[in-house]
């Protein structure tokens, strides 16, 4: 088993079938790169979490299988699915954080699979691990806001701190779960930016569920488009054409479906 | 469009329930052999009761002193003890968070019993165990405690948002883990909450335990009534009057900050 923090995901032949029937997934065949970000599009109910939530095991699949690194992901829980999840860090559309404490003890749930179970459960953390999560604020900017309340912040930077308890892990991939889908458009294109950077700087594999379009096309390298549960795109964002969002989408898009109204064409 | 007319009331509704009220009140007083002109007659010596209780002998009250503390020393430990053991068992009987549908069963099913039984039952039965006292009543208030406090608990548990357990798991976090980090701090104000609530019940339930001999306040009312000394238990019953009032207004005050 390989312990490089390398991040490449591979689906082959993947299905999901939630239990009122629905399709999440349907026959999934996908590679993605160590260091890539992926930005996956299409409209709401096509897939797009059920893809993200598939490489951590927070969905399970019907059949086929999800690999990290060529290490399948386990199917049931354990500790062979936590040990995954460790190198695997998460970012959601309503933050989650524990708004009563502060951001620096946020941060640290980023830290609670990488040190014994004991200090974590009196809050005994390593200096190592308090390096790492301050680490972690300072590579979204707000180290200064370490011990104050995750409450007491603004929408953009709880979801820094969700960035950051992501980066705590030290992950080889994240998966943000429409990380800006509650926030106004300049904290959005500043979280995005935030995003694009740290894939830079650290390599690690980045997927992003979007709903706009002009955010895909601006952010993303490449872009995966999803609909019913089915891939119908997959391409660089560089060349991809207002066809082929129609096509991912299945109608023609409207103002709703991007973030700077002035960019529709 | 106006209005449409009023609906007529249904009169033989209301009469026939007035009617079966009335008819089950009078047929349970007779069960018990009530009746008014005995009420009359003995209303004399209910009086003399009344008259031999007052007033309070104020000179008795520096000897509830111990015996006050003494109830005090029981609330508390009942408090804590069963405020810490209730955790694990609100935390089993959530289900949101419960291992497992045999686990959350049994557990529901231990926390029922505990409810069913009453506080007087466990004095009772911890009294016989390690004999009549104030440890006896401390280890009925500690069962009580995690009756009320787990069956409250467990509710503020199910109702925690689940987004955030979610996102430690997906960190890695093991099940204790997801429980400690994701859910308990979401619910921690009402746990100490009802803890405070449990403290409340937990004072005067200690009067009634001292009553089967668990020791308190309870023991010396009992004592006291049992010697006929009438005005001394109306200052019991004052004193624990007003100490009750106070730990309430207290208890209320924090309860109100938290929530």
């Amino acid at each position: 088993m390989s312990q490089k923090a390398q991040g490449s995901i591979r689906f082959s032949s993947a299905n999901i079938v939630y239990p009122n029937g629905a399709v999440g997934m349907r026959d999934l065949d996908l590679e993605i790169k160590p260091g890539e970000f992926v930005v996956v599009v299409g409209s709401s109910g096509a897939g797009k979490s059920t893809l993200l939530r598939a490489v951590n095991g927070l969905n399970r699949l019907s059949s086929g299988k999800v690999e990290i690194d060529g290490v399948q992901v386990p199917q049931r829980d354990g500790r062979e699915l936590r040990r995954l999840r460790k190198r695997v860090g998460m970012i959601f559309q309503d933050f989650r954080l524990v708004r009563r404490l502060s951001v620096m003890s946020n941060v640290l749930i980023g830290r609670l699979a990488h040190v014994p179970g004991w200090r974590a459960m009196l809050n005994l953390w390593p200096a190592h691990d308090r390096a790492i999560a301050i680490k972690a604020l300072e590579r979204v900017g707000i180290p200064d806001k370490a011990w104050v309340r995750a409450s007491d912040l603004s929408g953009g930077q709880q979801q820094r701190v969700g960035i950051a308890r992501a980066l705590a892990q030290e992950p080889a991939i994240i998966l943000a779960d429409e990380p800006v889908a509650s926030l106004d458009p300049v904290t959005t294109h500043q979280i995005m930016k935030d995003l694009v950077r740290i894939n830079r700087e650290l390599g690690i594999t980045t997927l992003v569920n979007l709903h706009f379009l002009d955010l895909a096309r601006q952010y993303g390298q490449r872009i995966i488009g999803l609909r019913f549960g089915e891939l119908v795109y997959d391409g660089s964002a560089a060349t991809v054409t207002d066809d082929d969002f129609r096509e991912i989408y299945g109608r023609d898009f409207t103002e709703d479906d991007v973030l700077d109204e002035d960019e529709v064409a | 469009m106006g209005v449409p007319l009023k609906p007529a009331r249904n009169w033989w509704l209301w009469a026939g329930a007035g009617g079966f009220l009335l008819a089950m009140t009078l047929w349970s007083a007779q069960g018990i052999g009530f009746s008014f002109s005995e009420l009359f007659c003995n209303l004399g010596s209910g009086s003399r009761l009344l008259q031999e209780s007052w007033p309070p002998d104020f000179a008795f009250l520096p000897r509830l002193y111990q015996p006050f503390l003494e109830t005090i020393y029981i609330a508390i430990i009942g408090t804590v003890v069963g405020g810490i053991l209730a955790i694990p068992i609100a935390v089993l009987a959530a289900r949101n968070l419960s291992p497992g549908k045999l686990i959350w069963f049994a557990d529901r099913n231990f926390m029922n019993i505990l409810r069913t039984l009453p506080d007087l039952f466990w004095a009772m039965l911890f009294a016989a165990a390690v004999g009549f006292g104030p440890v006896a009543g401390a280890l009925a208030l500690s069962v009580f405690t995690i009756a009320v406090v787990s069956k409250l608990w467990s509710e503020s548990l199910e109702a925690v948002n689940m987004g955030l357990p979610e996102a430690v798991r997906s960190a890695g976090g093991s099940w204790l883990q997801m429980v400690q980090f994701g859910a308990l701090p979401q619910a921690l104000p009402h746990y100490v909450s009802y803890v405070l609530y449990a403290f409340e019940l937990n004072v005067r339930a200690s009067m009634v335990l001292g009553l089967v001999g668990a020791g308190g306040i309870g023991m010396i009312l009992e004592t006291q009534r049992a010697n006929f000394e009438y005005e001394r238990v109306t200052m019991i019953i004052l004193a624990v009057l007003v100490a009750v009032l106070i730990i309430e207004q207290i208890s209320e005050s924090i309860r109100k900050r938290l929530t």
